[in-house]
Formats: C-alpha cells, structure tokens, sequence
C-alpha cells in the first residue's frame, strides 16, 4: 500500500444512475439504462411484495413484550456516532427505559467519539459499560498486511456483536438496541431473528473474501481457534444461548437525521467528529483501512450499500449520498493507522 | 393533557391528538393506506398522531373511541333478529368483525399501542356534536347531528353552552334521513357513503317530480322528526337497502356505470328536496325550542352542501357551523374535544378555524423525493412561485397544488388540490379529460378571496370548509363559468390571508392577471383514490393523469419535462 501522505486516488468505476452501487460482477451488474440489478430487483419486489412500513407502535409492541425482570430493560451498543447516541437517547427520553450503555473499543476507537458517549452517558444519567481491548490487533494487522480482500470491519462487527450478546447474558437483558438507520436494516425487523443481511448480492463477494480469510488465518493461529467465522454463526450461538433481541429504534421513526443531530448537540453537547468516513459519521481510525481496501478490492464500501438502500426508499438523494461518500482522506491518515498497527515498517 | 381521538371500523377512519384542548393533528387513514374511506384501525393516523403532536405514546393521558360499541351491537343483534332469516347473510358477514375487533377496541390499543390507561367512549351522535360545536366560535348554540346511524341514534336535536352539550332529542334507527340517502344513491347506481355527493350534484339535473312518493315513504312530523315505511326500505335483509315495493314504486334500480336519464335526475332532483326541507322543518323546530340564533351541525348528512345553504338562507338560524370532518373522520376530534371539555371539565379555548392539521413535508424532503424519482423540477421563492402558478392557472393548465399540511376531513382546501382556471367554460371538460373522469354533471368549486366574496356569491360570511353551495350571482356567472353549477349555484371556499396565505397569494397573483379573484380548486387525487398524502402519492397521480404541472412546495414539475418518468 502507497501511504506517502498524498490524495488518496482510486480507479473511477461507473456507478449506478439511480444509487450509487458500482457494477461489480458477478454481483452488481448495470443495465441498458445504467441502472444495478439491485435496485431493479427493489423495485420488482416493492411492487410485488410491498413491505408493510415498521410503525413506531410497533417498536413499542416489541418494547412491551421484551421487558426486562432485571436491573437494565436494554443494552445499547454505543459507539459514540449519531445513530447510537440517538438510539441511547431515544430509550432513556423517549421510551423512559433504563438501559446500560456499552462502549466497544478495539483500540482505534476516536477520542472524539469516546468524548460523545462519556457526555450522553452523564447527561442522560445512564449506566456504562466501556469495553477496551486489542485482542483483535493481530488479526487486524495480518488483513492490512497481506493482499487478502477480507474486510476489517467484518471481524470487528462479528467480535463486537458477539461480546454484546455476552453482556446481554451476563447482566439478564433481554434487548439489545442499536442505533442501524433503515439503510442498515435488514427485510425483517429482528435481527436476532432472521439473521443478518450477508446474503445480499450486495454483499456476497465481501462476505466470502472476509469467510475465507477467517477460515484460513483462524486455523492457523491458536488465538483465534473460538473465533466466530461469520455474522451468521455469532447470532446462531447467541439465538441458542443468549435470546436477546437486537432492534434498532431508527427502523421504526420516521425521524430524519439531521433532526435528531440538533437535539444531540444541544441536550448531550455531541459534536461530530473531526475526521470520519464517510462524511456526518463518526467511525474508528480502523475504518479509514477498511474503506480503502473495499474501494480497492470491490469498488463500494458498505456505506454505499446502506446509502443506496437508503437512496431506494428517498430517505437520501442520489447527490447526498454521492456528496457523503466521498474520499476525504488521504493517505497520512492511512499511514497512522498503518504505524497504529506496528506495520509502518512496510510503509 | 393529551387525548387520542380514534374512529374506525365503519368508514373513514380517523385519528385526532387533542393537547391542551387544540386538535394539534387530525388525518384519515385512508391517507396512509390508500384505500379510500378505509375503515380499519387507525393505525399509521395515530402514530403520525403521536410523531407529529411532539408526544410519545407514554404521554398519551386518555384514548377515546367516537361511539360506544355495545351499544352499537345492541342494535345490530335486534335489527338481525327482526329481519331473520333474510339478515343471515349479514350476520355471517359482520360477526367476525364485531367478535373480532369491534367489541374489543381496549384490548387493541393495549396490543397495538401498548395502552393501559383510560379509554372513553362516547356516543356517536355526541362525538359529532362535540366536534361541531366545542370546537365552533359559539359560547351557545343550538346543535344538529345527521348520518345514517350511530349506535341507536340516527339524528340528534341539542343545545351546547360553554362546556356543556345536552341531547335533546334523538331519532333512532331504522328512521334515518341518512339511510334514505344513501339507500336512493345506492338505487342510482353510486357507492354508499362515496356517491351521495354525486347524487346532489345529479339533483340540480332534474325536477323533484317524485317528492310526493318519498313524503309517502318516510312521514315526516311536525317537528321534522321522521318515520320510514319499512315495507320499502331493508337496511339488513341483503345486498340492496330497499325493497321490491320500492322498485315497485320507482322502477328498476340504475346499473352502475348505466347512462342516467330523466328519470334518475328527477329522483335525485327529489331526494335533494325532501332531505332540504325535512332538515329545514328540523331546524325550525329546533330554532323553536331552544330560541338560539345559532347553529352547530355535525355528522355526514351536513357534507351536503346544497342542504346547508339551504338552513342557512332559508332556516331561522343567523349563524352555522359546521366542521370541515363533518363525516365520521371528524367523530375522531369530536370525542377528544368532549374527553377534555366535558368529562375532564376543562373550559374551551380552541376555535377551529382551518383544517390543516394533517400531514406535511419541507422542501429539502421533498426535493429528495423528487430526485430519487428522476423527475425533473424547477425550485421558485415564494413571490415567484405565486406568479408563475398564477399564469399558468389564467393560460388554463391544470395544476397539482401540494402544499403545507393536509386538510382533514374529505375536502380538498387548497393544500392537497387541484387548481384550474374559473373563467374558462371549458375548464369543467378539461379537467375531467384530462385528470379526474369524473360524471359530466359534477360541477368543479370555486376558491374565492374572502374579501371578495360577497361580491360574486349570495353569502354573507364565509366559507372556509367548501360546505356551502350558494348562488353564483346572476351577473358574475359568465365571468367564472368554470365553477357554476346548472341550477346558479357553487360549492364555494373562501379562503382568507391568515388561514392559508400561499392559497391567498396565488389567487391574487391569477386576479391581477385576469381581474377574477377565483380559482378552481378540487381534490388531489384520481377517481375511486383517496387524496394524496406524501408527495410520493403527488407523483404517482401526477404519472398517471396529463396534469399540467405538479407543483411540491416551491418546486414546480412540469408534465412537457416529465413524460418519460
């Protein structure tokens, strides 16, 4: 990998005239109209299976069946970005539920990001949970390292979902609440229920890649022998030993962003990030690799995935989207990631 | 204090969040839905309810259904068994519905929405008369409701002062000025609770040469109560709602869709006249016993317009008012006002003076919307937006006006309509060529300046919820031919600067172009759909028929740049 600090230059693909898929065969292919199987295949199943809309009653139909005997009615997966602090906000404010705050740090997580979950927490009078380690850092290192298309942020969401059930368990919470925005969503609304979206067409090559990865490189290192090897298998274990349910308010309001940015900022003093990708997120340090390496390897990243999702269903414009996802990094940032990792020596 | 309405289960289902005694947001499921007049369980109404009220549903401090359930079943067992064997089929039909749904509204809230509080019902007729007059700008005045049947009640006489509304007379079901209506649609060959509008529009068609036959068949006493001869109408004994006397006296039933002639025109000529001046006997007598100079009218029988000008210009009454949802919709508002006011005992502080209490969408939104539809659009300021729609309105093209929050109630009231050109006496066949298909003899109406008004309409006040049809003045009526009904009159709204100011400005830009202060204005939406709720609805309408232009907030699609999407 170049990381000579310059403007990070990636081969322009030809996107998709209605979102912003690239076409990546053998799963995303462009039509005469210049229009992805993926949103053709939306609008096949929009007209012949029209999806009833997720109403807030039922987010609270969910709330009531799933209460807590325990301590906390909810375990939130915060990582300190807009959606999951709303998410947090929402449960506390909105919902007047007690939840525990969980806060997953790999080790790459912002200070900024730290710095909104540490604010919502104290405001809203929340119990946290600050999980820290660098188990991963090996794993993470041995992707950066070699050529494989395997996707950083895949094993890290696998680890962080699966530490999440644990915790679930381990203080009796019967839900889990994320803060997924309805690009992230998968056809159901549960998705402890129906597993996750990895067999999306838009996913399938990533999916793989990153399965293959961790097939090979787990084998191989003792460390890693219990280590998950895909979404799948995390929420099968925990369907069979954990049974929280994992739900994400967004799903269900019909509430924009940008409104709920505005009461973060002025209740829980959130700010966004100095530097994230793609633009109006807040991710770890890690994710500017990831990005990189799935633009190289695939030509999209899964933010173009939810963007697109979310460009289907007009809760963003094409040029929002295309605005957001724009590389704004370059490759200094790339190479601290890079020394974070004890790879600067290959740099 | 927050006060869910909710109405369902019949026709035009409804939900009304009251705060503080304001009707904050109202809105018809059939919006969301898309099924016109949709009866089901308000669901999507309620959660905009809660959304868009800035509550949630923890807040919710009372839920009140619009009639009471048992006592409505009370009467349909009764009405089954004293039409048994020839009510089976109906009996089969509706139990589901009442086991399953309909006699277990508390169980409902509390697995739909979670609700364990306190759930009020109140009588139909009462909610209609509470949605009339709570919300009306009068400490006291008289109150008539009207439909076809509530639990028992079919018609109630009443009087309100301050916070409080007595029932003073009831006519009760099978006896219905309502059911008659509906029943002589339905022989007309129109939808029951869709065509009775038609049917008054037909009624200036004809000659009432048939009143003597329906005083025959519905007696009518001296204080307008009344009796139907049952041997003529069944409301229970199978598919039609009269009988074979009745086809008997009439002749044979119309066919839906089958041409209309004289006769039909006569019958509804005469039903138009007797349900007038039956309701203007009632007025009289209710004038008589309470000595009010003012009138509160409420219920689906007051969505007659032409009935309504009627009590107005020739009733003892001075003033009226009647709620734009006069419909089972506004049931939805009338028993939140009543919870609030009467059962809560709180003082009245809300005059309803618009009904923008629906629905809205900024321009960022919608704009998005329009962009992921590939439409074309051009964005205007508000002066220019005016002026533009203004000259295209006088060059006779045919606009979709999508603007602010959605009426509620079935009007269309300048936010979700259509806007055409009054002075053009082609206006009437262009629109129905081109958009709505309607029946030839439905008139468009006319939105007017208040101001102006007076000037062009017999009609001392105003208008703002479009239930008036007064006469056109004889000397104005070659100015706006478009919107003048055969018999002189029109369905007019008056809409003034303070109720809808966009509405306002444009129809004062289209007066500075061609020196009338009047507009067509009819419903967004295509015959047999509801009207348009999202400006995804707006689109979809706008594809389907040749629109002119669809105007979305200040952005402004026309059909030319549009035709491939």
């Amino acid at each position: 990998m170049d990381a000579s600090g310059t403007k990070i230059e990636l081969q322009p693909r030809v996107i998709c005239q209605r979102c912003v898929l690239p076409e990546s065969k053998p799963d995303i292919w462009l039509d005469e109209a210049g229009v992805c199987n993926i949103c053709r295949d939306f609008d096949k199943q929009k007209d012949s299976y029209p999806q009833a809309k997720l109403l807030e009653s039922d987010f609270v139909k969910i709330l009531n069946q799933n209460k807590s005997a325990g301590k906390y009615d909810c375990l939130i997966m915060c990582s300190g970005g807009k959606d999951s602090t709303a998410a947090l906000y929402y449960m506390k404010k909105r919902y007047k539920l007690n939840p525990l705050a969980f806060t997953f740090d790999h080790g790459f997580e912002t200070e900024d990001a730290l710095e909104n979950v540490r604010n919502a927490v104290e405001t809203l009078g929340v119990d946290f949970l600050l999980f820290k380690s660098d188990f991963m850092k090996e794993m993470f290192a041995e992707i950066a390292r070699s050529d494989d298309k395997a996707v950083l942020c895949h094993p890290c969401s696998m680890w962080y979902m699966g530490l999440t059930f644990e915790m679930a368990a381990r203080f009796d919470i019967p839900m889990i609440v994320a803060g997924w925005t309805k690009g992230q969503a998968t056809h159901q609304p549960l998705m402890s229920r129906c597993g996750c979206n990895v067999h999306q067409a838009e996913f399938v090559s990533m999916s793989k890649s990153t399965q293959a990865f961790l097939d090979r490189y787990t084998k191989a290192n003792q460390k890693y022998k219990d280590f998950p090897r895909s979404m799948e298998e995390v929420l099968a274990t925990a369907k069979k030993r954990h049974k929280a349910m994992v739900v994400s308010p967004h799903w269900f309001l019909p509430i924009d962003a940008s409104e709920y940015v505005e009461i973060l900022k002025k209740e829980l003093k959130w700010q966004f990030p100095r530097l994230s990708y793609p633009g109006l997120s807040t991710n770890c340090y890690l994710n500017f690799l990831s990005v990189h390496n799935s633009m190289k390897n695939f030509g999209y990243t899964h933010y173009h995935v939810e963007m697109s999702k979310m460009i289907r269903e007009s809760l963003l414009s094409r040029q929002e989207a295309l605005k957001l996802l724009e590389i704004s990094f370059d490759h200094e940032v790339l190479r601290r990631v890079m020394e974070k990792l004890g790879l600067l020596e290959r740099v | 204090m927050n006060v869910l309405g909710i109405s369902c289960h019949y026709h035009d289902a409804a939900a009304c969040l009251v705060s503080d005694g304001a009707p904050v947001v109202a809105v018809q499921e059939e919006r969301f839905n898309r099924k016109k007049n949709s009866s089901e369980f308000p669901i999507q109404a309620i959660n905009h309810c809660v959304q868009d009220g800035g509550i949630t549903f923890a807040d919710i401090d009372a839920i009140c259904f619009y009639e009471k359930p048992f006592l409505k079943f009370s009467r349909v067992i009764i009405d089954h068994l004293q039409a048994w064997p020839f009510s089976l089929n109906n009996f089969l039909q509706t139990m589901p519905h009442w086991l399953q749904d309909r006699l277990t509204l508390p169980l409902t809230l509390d697995k739909e929405l979670g609700f364990k509080g306190k759930v009020f019902f109140i009588q139909h007729h009462l909610s209609h008369a509470a949605g009339s007059f709570l919300v009306s700008p009068f400490e006291e005045a008289a109150i008539l409701t009207g439909d076809a049947v509530g639990e028992w009640a079919t018609m109630t006489y009443g009087r309100g002062r301050g916070r409080d509304i007595k029932i003073l007379k009831e006519i009760r079901y099978p006896n219905s000025l309502g059911l008659v209506y509906t029943a002589v649609t339905t022989y007309l060959g129109f939808a029951a609770h869709e065509g009775e509008g038609t049917v008054m529009a037909l009624a200036s068609c004809g000659k009432p040469r048939y009143l003597d036959k329906l005083r025959e068949i519905v007696h009518v006493k001296a204080d307008g109560s009344h009796i139907l001869d049952g041997r003529f109408f069944g409301f229970n004994k199978g598919d039609r709602m009269y009988t074979p006397r009745f086809l008997k006296m009439f002749g044979e039933e119309r066919k839906p869709g089958a041409k209309i002639d004289e006769r039909h025109c006569d019958l509804a000529a005469s039903l138009q006249k007797f349900t007038e001046e039956t309701l203007l006997t009632i007025t009289r007598h209710l004038q008589h016993e309470t000595g009010l100079d003012k009138l509160c009218l409420g219920g689906g029988l007051f969505l007659n317009c032409v009935a309504n000008s009627k009590i107005l210009e020739q009733g003892p009454f001075k003033e009226i008012f009647i709620q734009p949802a006069a419909g089972d919709s506004g049931g939805a508002l009338g028993a939140a006002v009543y919870t609030y006011n009467c059962l809560h005992n709180n003082p009245r502080s809300y005059v309803m003076r618009h009904a923008y209490l629906g629905t809205s969408y900024s321009d960022a939104r919608i704009e998005r919307i329009l962009l992921n539809h590939n439409m074309v659009f051009k964005k205007f300021d508000d002066e220019g937006l005016s002026k533009f729609v203004a000259k295209k309105i006088a060059e006779n093209k045919i606009i979709g006006w999508f603007q602010g929050r959605m009426e509620f109630g079935p009007r269309a009231l300048g936010n979700r309509s259509i806007l055409g050109n009054a002075c053009n006496p082609g206006m009437k066949e262009l629109l129905n060529a081109k958009v709505k298909h309607r029946e030839p003899f439905r008139p468009y109406a006319p939105v007017v300046l208040e101001e102006r008004a007076a000037e062009f309409f017999e009609l001392s006040g105003s208008s703002p919820f479009m239930l008036l049809a007064p006469m056109v003045k004889s000397d104005k009526r070659p100015i706006i031919p478009g919107v003048v009904h055969v018999d002189g009159t029109a369905r007019v709204q008056t809409v003034s600067q303070a109720s809808n100011e966009k509405l306002w400005r444009l129809i004062k830009d289209f007066e500075g172009i061609t020196g009338v202060p009047i507009i067509i204005n009819t419903s967004f939406n295509l015959r047999g759909e509801p009207v348009v709720g999202s400006p995804e609805d707006a689109i979809a309408c706008f594809k389907k028929s040749d629109m002119d232009f669809l105007v979305l907030g200040n952005l402004v699609l026309d059909k030319c740049d549009n035709c491939q999407a």
